[in-house]
């Protein structure tokens, strides 16, 4: 017992899952219910691959908390007019009438019908970080779910400032939503600007010391020396946005110039589409029977269903035969005695062009270091060479390569993606021990295990939920204002697709609307949490004005900000160390989180909410109650849209539907069910003994680290490297799009190649800047980019004094960085401030010097420019939002744009 | 024996600055204030460019300057080799900080908030008035260290028992053990590994490693760790680890130097001229009070200034004290010199006063944070120059009171001896820290301006005063110049020339397969 009088301590389990390379486990210290200090889980050192430990990011939760300018009553608008310039003039309010407001207008929209008169969904709904806001928002995904049809098009972030193209191409390839080398077996990783030191969690800083430590060499090649630049063993200053043409030459040195034994030919045989022989008009020659692709058997001199046992497949020179070729819409060809070649050798043909000394001078580095480093990809990659996994031998090839936010990113980032996992394949290198793996799927099901996604989908490649391009299955009238159906099959069809969508297109639809699409509308409601768009999108006053256009938006409060400003209701929830949740942990998630363990965490209250904030889950019944959708609110949770099905084989811990439970209630039910699922129903421990000892786990087989025993057990190919299904689904999304009369996605639709070509992405950049706002990009002498930081990056903690004290440790934070010679040209010296500004805007920041960048390269770290938020307002600190342009020139086929502008600086005097 | 040390594996280590955010948590350090931190270093230029990182904190010396020139004995090492501060005996005199050359000690004077206004819950919970106006720094987590061994832990092993910074290390670059056992984890790293010290050459005995790269047998090739790191004198973008000009003392500081040194040597100037005539009371009355106004000015600077006393208590290794205990005297035998002006009172009164200055010199010299102050040669020229400023000020009143010609040729001879011995001294201490090299920001500042004690300037002085010896007014002009310049010279040592030490990298980590590389020392040259 305490003793009157002296202070309570208490420490409690938690989590951090601030961003998208978590979740990682913590222990919160209190003194007398007020959280003081994080710590690593010891307790969890066995069972997490970074020995229970949180990064940086984590330790401003504190502040988090107990953060002076936290809103901490419900609040509604008083001044009906929205902008940046207006005082919302916020009043205090009950929760009952916050809530009452919000549900009146949910019901009229109900009333009215799920979707408007353009037939978009009239709720719309805005989460920041990846995702990870669903692990801090209990049971709302279980409302949202009950609630039908939700917009959830306005991104804050989302195709722009993520690994887009990799999320897109990877999970059709791979099941690789995100991708990782298999850091602790890996030897050699080229790194096209992946950031894995700032941006890949506790997971991945752990592992890539661990990999440094026995040797492993990593080449990092970006415009600057970033964190994890400063990591690696050689960092080669690329030229930005060049990296197509390096990973091409890559391609051509181990196609061209380098015997073609060394390459893992039974691999390419048997796990690919290279001996797939290719007809005249591009697509696979097939049986007209079986309507199967055709390869050619080496052993029977005969072509022959790609499937058939017991062949030698070739995959080079030219073969005079007949078949079927099948085009889009079904369009078929029969050809009688044409010549065909496999695709590797078309592949061999189209990567001729691309030598070391043709990319030399379009990536500013010498032909040699290209050459040198295909050269030690290939001395790394072990082909013929196994090891044992889980008692099985399996191939290892410990050669990987990443890429980072930009590079896979907008234009260029098929070329990239394609390009990496295409030699990841040469090699035989994907998806097996020390190779390039996918670590998490989220546009296939089921999203918790990549294993199950690898379903068998046409011509011996795993499935791919492709939106529709075929005629009269194609999604002519948008379900949300990004169009991601209607424009961008590989977007697919998932809970998670909204979100991989052209999310620029909903915003710059509410300023001008495009031709053939439906009227843009604005959202009935717009809920909001953990993102703040005005600040982390492109073209910011773009998006503020957008926003002060909305009619009702709801936003979950924590303090003040730039979105908020123009909110309705502010709602205070429960920050991260005051609410009650449990999540999945271990298996493979993002990034790194590859675990040996796979379980449940519980997020356990260290502090009574501050002042009337409230748990999110009881915000959620409360909305479903008021709604008159409890029952269908309890069934998702019942369902397992909180996390965990509350019912198995051998156990039911079902919520009565009808009735409004308690937070607690619903989570000692989801205890219960994760307790019984990890045990086969065996055991039903709830809330109280995750309570006691934070999370519970079962050992995850590392085998299902890799997707190779998943592919070999149903005989199934990796799709590459050629893209017939692509260059099907391109024509035929053009003829959908050309039948309604859109033509200004034409561009894109060039992208849909079976193979990609090299394409002029700075000349592509300086074009549609020089052309949309009539200037000479001469004018805009340096390349912008931008880069994570660990400390802030996914966080939303501008707003938090420790974090931006201890982030000021790293250089390159707060201002612009520029190399010394570049400055000195411009008369610039450390610490001035200076004006960057682009064709479409303008923000001012102060000179920091670094030789490690480019001298034709400017860098902005992070996402500021902040005018209502505190403390982060007052930092005076650039970002490169405000000059970055949201335009249809430079938006790819999947919807995705990139962190990349061209600007000027001005110097504008000390102190301004 | 046991002596706990941190190692830290740069090909490890990431700058993420975790263990920055885990001590301030742990050790609820004020905004601003960061006991431990990691460094960001570049070295070379572009595109030959390496970049690392270097966790930073009191390195708890085998030596430690911090500990010497306290003069409250309120810092000490512990046998285990921990460096502990007792913050109830501590004035808050910094003289630790500005002799840290790791830049690890802080002065926190007013209890501070995150967000200004008032203090968040967890800040008032947690804070602690000891703290305020003392010197505070990395504690080594000794409490957990101190309660995980007493429940039979392992520091270093036990996470119970090891500082939070390891404890959070997300990287697995920081770690803490006992040196003393050869089986301990930190001493296999050691054994195994290629590693420096910073600033080992300051002969602190740093108990903070840097390995740096692997060692693979007997190879010692590229183990250059030990020698000198090379310097750049304006090194782009590297502001943050350069030396930077110490803020813990001001012209406070800068008066005790002034008015002690200048009062000392007025005292012995008077006492040697009432040798040869009546003793000039004023003048040791002035002495006695340059001395004291001082002596006032460092009151008013120290965290604690009720607890003044405390600067006694160790007397047996700081100069500070020294400096206190010899003011007794001086101010003792001055004051009965004033009532009974004996000559062997004045000489004792002198005497002191020169002890008092020679402990000023000294005070400066065990400052190992500052390279301008620590330089052999600043104890002489201290001295000197408050002889040379006491004998110019006395000249200036001598001339003024209508010494006569001769007496006052006589002073005039002992002024120009003193401005030649102490631009002799000055040449001697620049060139010194001319060779050794020193930060660029400290050399300009001691070249800089006119009030200085530079080979031009004093030979304009000493002309002057070659001048006066056929012109009274003209040698008061001398006596006024010796002061001045002496004056400019020492308020310039401690606030524009005091850069510290800053901090240097010895040699660059190799990462993973990558090979190290050379260090750098930025902001320092030698001229």
């Amino acid at each position: 017992m305490n003793k009157p009088g002296n202070p309570l301590r208490n420490s409690v389990s938690s989590y951090c899952y601030q961003c998208v390379a978590g979740p990682d486990l913590l222990k919160v210290d209190t003194i007398d219910g007020v959280p003081f200090q994080i710590r690593p889980n010891g307790s969890a050192a066995k069972i997490h691959p970074a020995a229970g430990k949180v990064c940086v990011k984590a330790f401003g939760l504190i502040q988090k908390t107990n953060n002076p300018h936290r809103i901490q009553t419900p609040m509604m608008r008083t001044n009906p007019k929205k902008g940046r310039g207006e005082d919302p003039g916020f009043e205090p309010v009950s929760w009952d009438v916050a809530l009452e407001a919000i549900c009146e207008r949910l019901n009229k929209a109900r009333a009215d019908g799920l979707k408007d008169a353009s037939g978009f969904p009239r709720v719309a709904a805005s989460f920041g970080g990846g995702g990870t806001p669903t692990v801090y928002m209990g049971t709302f995904p279980a409302f949202l779910s009950a609630w039908g049809p939700i917009d959830m098009s306005f991104g804050s972030g989302q195709g722009v400032k993520c690994y887009h193209s990799e999320h897109l191409y990877g999970e059709l390839w791979h099941r690789a939503f995100t991708v990782s080398p298999d850091t602790p077996l890996v030897e050699l990783i080229l790194s096209f600007g992946a950031n894995v030191e700032a941006s890949g969690g506790v997971c991945g800083v752990k592992r890539h010391a661990d990999a440094r430590d026995r040797g492993v060499k990593r080449i990092q090649i970006e415009p600057h020396l970033s964190i994890t630049g400063a990591c690696s063993a050689q960092w080669v200053a690329i030229r930005p946005k060049t990296d197509p043409a390096f990973m091409f030459a890559l391609l051509h040195v181990l196609l061209h110039e380098i015997p073609r034994e060394r390459l893992d030919i039974a691999f390419l045989k048997r796990r690919t589409s290279s001996p797939y022989l290719i007809a005249p008009n591009g697509f696979y020659l097939r049986d007209p029977d079986s309507r199967k692709p055709l390869i050619w058997d080496l052993k029977t001199a005969r072509a022959v269903a790609f499937d058939t046992p017991d062949t030698d497949p070739a995959l080079e020179r030219e073969f005079t035969l007949s078949g079927l070729e099948v085009g889009p819409d079904d369009v078929e060809w029969a050809h009688d005695g044409i010549t065909c070649k496999p695709a590797f050798a078309h592949l061999v043909a189209h990567v001729e062009p691309y030598s070391p000394d043709w990319a030399a001078a379009i990536c500013d580095v010498k032909a040699g270091v290209i050459r040198d480093t295909a050269q030690q990809y290939i001395d790394h990659a072990h082909v013929g060479e196994t090891i044992e996994i889980d008692g099985k031998p399996m191939p290892f090839r410990p050669v990987a390569i990443s890429l980072g936010k930009s590079v896979c990113n907008g234009w260029g980032g098929y070329e990239c993606v394609w390009a990496r996992t295409l030699m990841a394949c040469l090699v035989g290198g994907l998806e097996v021990p020390g190779g390039t793996l996918g670590t998490t799927v989220r546009l296939n099901r089921p999203a918790d295990n990549r294993w199950s996604s690898v379903v068998p989908g046409p011509d011996g490649f795993m499935s791919y939920p492709m939106n529709p391009t075929r005629k009269g299955e194609w999604q002519s009238s948008p379900s949300a204002r990004h169009a991601h159906q209607t424009l961008v099959p590989l977007a697919a069809n998932s809970p998670w697709s909204q979100a991989l969508g052209p999310t620029h297109l909903a915003w710059m639809m509410q300023k001008e609307g495009f031709d053939h699409l439906p009227e843009p509308t604005q959202p009935d409601v717009w809920f909001v949490y953990r993102t703040n768009p005005v600040v982390s999108f492109w073209e910011t006053d773009v998006i503020s004005d957008a926003i002060a256009n909305f009619p009702f938006t709801v936003c979950f409060a924590y303090t003040m900000d730039e979105t908020n400003h123009m909110a309705d209701v502010l709602l205070p929830e429960c920050t991260d160390l005051e609410g009650l949740q449990l999540i999945r942990i271990g298996g493979s998630k993002y990034v790194e989180q590859f675990w040996d363990h796979q379980g449940f965490a519980l997020r356990d209250p260290a502090a009574a909410p501050m002042g009337e904030a409230r748990d999110f889950t009881w915000i959620a019944t409360e909305l479903a109650r008021r709604t008159g959708l409890l029952a269908k609110y309890n069934t998702s949770i019942n369902k397992g849209a909180a996390g965990v099905r509350l019912f198995g084989e051998n156990y039911d811990f079902s919520l009565d539907v009808d009735t409004a439970h308690s937070v607690e209630q619903i989570w000692d039910h989801s205890c219960r069910a994760a307790s019984a699922e990890l045990t086969d129903g065996a055991e039903s421990q709830g809330l109280e003994y995750f309570r006691e000892y934070g999370f519970r786990t079962k050992p995850f087989p590392r085998a299902q680290w890799y997707l190779y025993p998943a592919m070999v057990a149903q005989d199934l190919r990796f799709e590459l490297p050629y893209q017939e299904r692509l260059l099907r689904i391109g024509q035929e999304l053009g003829a959908r799009l050309h039948e309604v009369g859109i033509t200004w996605w034409d561009r894109q639709l060039q992208e849909y190649e079976a193979m990609p070509h090299w394409q002029d992405l700075q000349g592509l950049w300086e074009d549609a800047l020089e052309k949309r706002y009539d200037v000479k990009i001469g004018d805009y002498p340096f390349w912008l980019l931008s880069a994570r930081s660990m400390q802030y990056s996914w966080g939303g903690n501008a707003g938090l004094q420790m974090i931006h004290e201890v982030a000021d440790n790293v250089a390159g934070h707060g201002g612009v960085m520029m190399n010394p010679a570049a400055a000195q040209k411009l008369g610039l010296s450390e610490g001035e401030r200076v004006e960057i500004a682009s064709p479409t805007g303008t923000t001012t920041g102060a000179v920091i010097l670094r030789q490690g960048i480019r001298p034709d390269t400017l860098l902005m770290i992070g996402q500021f420019d902040h005018w209502k938020t505190p403390f982060a307002k007052d930092l005076k600190t650039p970002s490169m939002n405000a000059l970055t342009p949201m335009m249809l020139e430079l938006t790819d086929s999947t919807g995705s744009g990139a962190d990349l502008v061209r600007v000027a600086l001005r110097k504008i005097g000390a102190g301004a | 024996m046991t002596r706990y040390a941190i190692v830290a594996d740069l090909n490890r280590c990431v700058g993420c600055q975790t263990c920055t955010a885990a001590c301030k948590h742990a050790n609820a350090t004020a905004p601003g204030i960061q006991w431990r931190k990691v460094l960001d270093f570049e070295v070379g230029e572009y595109p030959d460019v390496t970049r690392a990182f270097l966790p930073v904190g009191c390195m708890h010396c085998d030596d430690p300057p911090c500990m010497d020139v306290c003069p409250t004995g309120a810092t000490r090492k512990r046998d285990d080799g921990i460096v502990t501060i007792d913050y109830d005996i501590c004035i808050g005199c910094a003289y630790c900080a500005v002799s840290c050359p790791y830049q690890a000690r802080f002065r926190v004077d007013q209890p501070a908030a995150a967000y200004g206004g008032k203090a968040m819950r967890h800040e008032a919970l947690r804070e602690d008035p000891a703290r305020i106006g003392v010197a505070q720094k990395c504690t080594f987590c000794v409490e957990r260290i101190d309660a995980g061994c007493a429940q039979g832990l392992v520091p270093g092993v036990d996470g119970a028992a090891t500082p939070a910074c390891v404890n959070s290390c997300i990287a697995g670059a920081l770690h803490m053990g006992d040196t003393d056992d050869p089986d301990s984890n930190v001493s296999v790293l050691l054994r195994e590994n290629r590693h420096f010290r910073m600033h080992e050459d300051l002969g602190t005995g740093p108990g903070t490693y840097y390995l740096y790269d692997k060692k693979i047998g007997d190879d010692t090739a590229g183990d250059t760790a030990g020698e000198p790191v090379p310097m750049i004198a304006e090194p782009a973008g590297l502001a943050a680890v350069s030396p930077r000009l110490q803020t813990n003392w001001d012209w406070r500081a800068a008066a005790n130097f002034v008015l002690g040194g200048t009062g000392a040597g007025l005292f012995v100037a008077t006492v040697l001229v009432a040798m040869s005539t009546h003793v000039a009371w004023w003048a040791a009355f002035i002495a006695l009070g340059l001395v004291a106004v001082g002596l006032s000015c460092v009151w008013l600077e120290i965290g604690r200034p009720w607890r003044f006393l405390n600067v006694y208590l160790n007397p047996k290794s700081s100069w500070m004290s020294r400096e206190a205990v010899a003011a007794l005297p001086f101010f003792g035998f001055g004051g009965l010199y004033l009532l009974w002006p004996g000559a062997l009172v004045g000489l004792a009164a002198a005497a002191s006063g020169l002890v008092f200055a020679y402990c000023q010199g000294r005070i400066l010299r065990a400052a190992k944070g500052i390279p301008a102050w620590r330089q052999a040669g600043i104890v002489p020229l201290i001295v000197v120059t408050g002889l040379a400023e006491g004998a110019g000020i006395f000249t200036v009143m001598a001339v003024v009171a209508g010494y006569e010609f001769m007496l006052l040729s006589t002073i005039g001879s002992g002024l120009m001896a003193l401005i030649a011995l102490r631009a002799m001294l000055w040449q001697a201490y620049r060139g010194a820290l001319g060779e050794a090299g020193a930060p660029a920001g400290a050399l300009k500042a001691l070249d800089g301006g006119f009030l200085n004690l530079s080979g031009r300037v004093q030979a304009v002085v000493l002309a002057v005063a070659v001048a006066g010896l056929l012109s009274p007014p003209v040698l008061a002009l001398a006596g006024l110049l010796v002061l001045l310049t002496g004056w400019g010279f020492k308020y310039r040592l401690i606030t524009g020339a005091a850069f510290n030490q800053g901090f240097a990298i010895n040699r660059m980590p190799a990462r993973g397969a990558g090979k190290s590389g050379p260090g750098v020392k930025p902001g320092w040259t030698v001229s």
